[in-house]
């Protein structure tokens, strides 16, 4: 079937809108930090105040039965949903739900308008990805530029996800910064005009393997911004620790603390980790349907598998003495880094079964 | 004990210290004890020197490292080219830098993937998860029979605690509650004034599971290394193949495979086509293969036709057949000095470019009189001038044509190591003087000094088709799905332990500032305790758990009224 070459225009201009609103998200992230009020990261000391669930009198009256009421008090843990803010830090002795859920009920207005502009942003990648598969008939995630917006793509949706899950507005402007430029270069530098796909990719194991891929890239490019955010958080925390002078810490100050940031880090990779195996596997299993052998070292499938390592690495040193923290996110950056290393270095240009991938 | 550490009759740990490690999805605190133990006297002996490696080995550090150097030593196998996947760009480094080649091939740096070194790594990796994972298997069958331990005495001090108030006696509230804890398939360990439950065995399970399918993939790609076979055949179309070892271009056994194993099956290639993008900014670019085949099971059976397509192989008595390459054999027909046609058929060219597929060849002649004879040049699927050299603007054959050098003298094939049939070996031939001249099909070109004549006929196309057989593609295939399950189990389900204790409220020493209620009644102290929550939510689980125990406590009309104290 021919290209639909003027649905195809608009899925470019869809995404060039995208980019344009993401700035402004940013923007408006950024201005939460600079202007917005200051969120309640000294609340702990504030008592944590009782839930209280359905009052005596008010239960009593249901029942009939003489004071069968009980009274909840959350020792610290903050674990009803709706509990205020100033549970968040509970004197210290939080459970990991307070911690993880810092922050609940400060929504300032410019986190309101990033986020509105975020969903919006969305909506317009979104419409541009799925566009261009319009446009072509086909997943648009057939080539080295499509494979980079469906991936970021994939990284916003699972980042408001997490945002709005974890109270996590503090990683808006990280991930924005991120998605702005890796879009923006995905618009000027690898641009690829749509097409149909080379024989190599038509085989439903496309939509598997590479789906996957997509979603497991976006996961980590996530955990990724994560982790450099931790490491910048780690540092100032180990300063402030040491008495040493701390420089501006503006933002930092607005920042979770960092086993906040490592959980929220490792989270997420355990997210993506099972889903790249998942992909890899997907991908062993069309290299054996279409080449013959289902593991043959090809550089991408190399590069896939030292990520799978790196990765599993991570998972591992964060359960060991002495490589928790800091040498944990480090790893973590590192297979970022192969992920990004395979997509931009080999693909281009290493040749290998997986050359289609790139420009010509 | 796994994953959670706590010790049957003391209190718990304070959380936090060592919580959050622990809490991981691969804590094992066997494991990741440190080894310094072992050596506990001077005098060790060779058990006791054993018992310390192994120790080590077995250390989560050292899979650690292992798992690097597994990272690292896979990196020199995706940069530099290998002689499994591409034995011309391995000659060719040894070719462009000789010395640096010979160094690096000393380290199989080119065979990196079966090199002794990487297969050491791997292999002591494996035996560092087995060290660590066989030991588990046996503690988790003793744990899972094993019940919960006691409820801790001050369950405030838990990373999850609430308290309530109720009217219900002690032990009615405890029943309650382990009521609501059976109804969600918690274990229970019941005593006097407190309930201990606990569930989620299934995290260590699929941990294990994880690792021991790992193996498994480590064993079915051995089994495939040792019983499989890969081999490759170019075709040229109107010819046919029988799977033998003679017959196959290139062939690369499994250790214990020997040529009479090869299934013998035969396959004739009647026509290939190709169509391309014709328009636009990808024009060019292949929007199809299809090989059109006859095949037959036995040199004497039935045949059958099939359309190999890419991604869509041919599957006969087990063995699979793909479509994985193509390009132009164009015909040619040689006579010699003595007026004899020497050379007639058609000869495989092989791409040097994908836009234009401009093809590269050799014509060996060795039987033209009074010299062999020998031609390289160029195909041209749709020859163009671009200025004032031949190129071809379109892989499709619109204008084909090609473009010649002619040699004579000695091709060097009776003697010296085998040559490539794509090549000519120059050492023993001279170029004969006539300028290359783009021909067109039915164009002949008459040799220099009555050497004869080459006439370029027409063309044919050529598929190349990969032959593997793998007996561990299924083993792999299970052990895969098995790694996968291990790996959801292990993320997803999580260890966890809730405590009750329920004592009368006057006994209550650390009466929480609960609202105003009658005096009397139970205080019900609520308490979770994980160390595997990979996945997150076991917050959302134990306020779950909790509102419920609380619509007991408030909701259901005792039928006796507890008897005040």
């Amino acid at each position: 079937m021919p290209v639909n070459t003027g649905l195809a225009d608009v899925s470019n201009d869809f995404l060039l809108a995208a980019v344009v609103i993401y700035a402004l998200a940013m923007l408006a992230y950024a201005c939460d930090f600079a202007f917005g009020r200051q969120p309640a990261r000294v609340a702990g000391t504030a008592p944590a105040p009782a839930l209280v669930g359905a009052g005596p009198a008010e239960a009593g009256a249901v029942t009939g039965a003489p004071a069968q009421a009980a009274a909840e008090v959350g020792a610290g843990a903050g674990t009803q949903a709706g509990a205020p803010a100033g549970a968040a830090g509970g004197g210290g002795s939080a459970g990991p739900a307070g911690r993880d859920r810092a922050g609940r009920g400060t929504v300032g207005r410019w986190v309101t308008i990033a986020v509105a502009l975020t969903f919006a942003g969305l909506a317009a990648h979104t419409a541009g990805v799925v566009l261009r598969g319009v446009s072509v008939h086909r997943l648009p995630w057939g080539d080295m530029y499509e494979f980079v917006t469906a991936l970021t793509c994939v990284a916003v949706a699972f980042f408001l996800a997490v945002m709005i899950r974890y109270r996590a507005y503090y990683l808006g402007l990280f991930v924005m910064v991120a998605v702005v430029l890796v879009l923006g270069l995905a618009e000027t530098v690898i641009y690829t005009p749509a097409g149909p796909l080379v024989p190599a990719l038509q085989s439903y194991w496309l939509a598997i393997h590479v789906t996957a891929m997509t979603l497991a890239t976006g996961v980590f490019f996530v955990a990724a911004v994560i982790g450099i955010t931790y490491l910048f958080v780690d540092r100032h925390a180990r300063r402030v620790a040491a008495g040493r002078p701390a420089g501006s810490d503006g933002i930092l100050r607005r920042l979770p603390g960092p086993e906040t940031l490592d959980r929220l880090a490792y989270r997420t990779v355990v997210f993506g980790f099972p889903i790249w195996t998942f992909g890899v596997m997907a991908g062993a299993i069309w290299a054996d349907r279409a080449w013959g052998s289902y593991w043959s070292w090809d550089p991408t499938e190399t590069w896939a598998f030292i990520t799978w390592v790196v990765y599993a690495c991570f998972l591992h040193a964060r359960a060991t003495a002495g490589w928790r923290g800091r040498r944990a996110a480090f790893i973590q950056l590192a297979g970022f880094g192969c992920v990004l290393f395979n997509v931009l270095v080999v693909s281009l240009a290493v040749p290998g079964l997986h050359s289609y991938a790139g420009l010509t | 004990m796994t994953g959670l550490r706590l010790p049957p009759e003391a209190g718990p740990e304070t959380p936090g210290a060592d919580e959050s490690a622990a809490r991981d999805g691969f804590a094992d605190p066997q494991r990741t004890a440190p080894a310094g133990r072992g050596p506990a006297g001077p005098r060790l002996g060779v058990a006791g020197w054993l018992r310390w490696g192994w120790r080590h080995l077995t250390s989560m550090r050292t899979a650690l490292v292992l798992l690097f150097l597994l990272a690292a030593g896979s990196v020199p196998g995706s940069l530099l080219p290998q002689e499994g996947t591409n034995p011309a760009g391995v000659s060719q480094y040894y070719a462009a830098h000789p010395l640096l080649a010979s160094i690096l091939g000393r380290f199989s740096l080119f065979n990196v993937f079966g090199a002794p070194w990487f297969a050491a790594i791997y292999l002591l990796l494996f035996a560092s998860l087995l060290g660590c994972v066989l030991p588990r298997t046996l503690r988790l069958a003793g744990s899972a029979r094993q019940p919960p331990p006691k409820a801790p005495r001050n369950l405030s001090r838990l990373p999850f605690a609430v308290s309530y108030r109720t009217a219900l006696a002690p032990e009615a509230a405890l029943q309650a509650a382990a009521t609501v804890l059976s109804g969600r398939r918690f274990r229970l360990r019941t005593g006097p004034g407190w309930v201990s439950a606990e569930k989620g065995y299934l995290r260590e399970a699929g941990n294990l599971l994880f690792h021991i399918a790992l193996l498994g993939c480590l064993v079915s790609i051995g089994l495939g290394g040792l019983f499989g076979y890969r081999a490759n055949r170019l075709l040229v179309a109107g010819t046919s193949f029988s799977n033998t070892v003679t017959a196959l271009d290139e062939f690369h056994p499994g250790r214990l495979v020997s040529p009479g194993d090869l299934q013998p099956f035969t396959v004739t290639l009647d026509r290939f086509s190709a169509s391309y993008v014709t328009s636009g900014p990808l024009t060019g670019q292949p929007s199809s293969f299809t090989a059109a085949i006859r095949y037959s099971d036995t040199p004497q059976g039935p045949a059958h036709r099939y359309a190999l397509t890419v991604n869509h192989p041919l599957i006969v008595d087990g063995v699979r057949v793909f479509l994985i390459g193509h390009g132009y054999a164009p015909v040619f027909r040689v006579t010699d000095g003595t007026g004899h046609v020497v050379f007639a058929g058609p000869v495989p060219f092989i791409p040097v470019e994908t836009s234009g597929l401009t093809s590269e060849g050799a014509i060996k002649v060795p039987d033209a009189k009074p010299e062999q004879l020998g031609f390289a040049g160029l195909f041209l699927p749709t020859a163009v001038d671009a200025s004032g050299r031949l190129a071809s603007a379109f892989p499709a054959p619109l204008r084909p044509m090609v473009s010649l050098i002619s040699y004579a003298g000695d091709l060097g094939m009776s003697s010296g190591p085998p040559q490539s049939v794509y090549s000519l070996n120059t050492a023993g031939l001279r170029r004969l003087p006539i300028a290359p001249q783009p021909l067109a099909p039915g164009q002949s070109m008459k040799l220099p000094g009555g050497r004869g004549t080459l006439t370029y006929t027409g063309y044919q196309q050529w598929a190349s088709l990969a032959i593997t057989y793998d007996p561990g593609q299924l083993p792999a295939l299970i052990s895969g799905i098995a790694v996968l399950a291990g790996l959801l189990l292990s993320f997803l389900v999580r260890r966890r332990r809730v405590f009750v204790r329920a004592q009368p409220a006057g006994q209550a020493g650390d009466q929480p500032p609960g609202p105003p209620g009658e005096p009397g009644g139970t205080v019900v102290d609520l308490a979770g305790l994980t160390r595997s929550d990979a996945a997150g939510g076991f917050e959302d689980e134990f306020s779950g758990l909790a509102a419920e125990i609380r619509t007991l406590y408030q909701g259901s009309p005792d039928p006796h009224p507890p008897d005040g104290e």
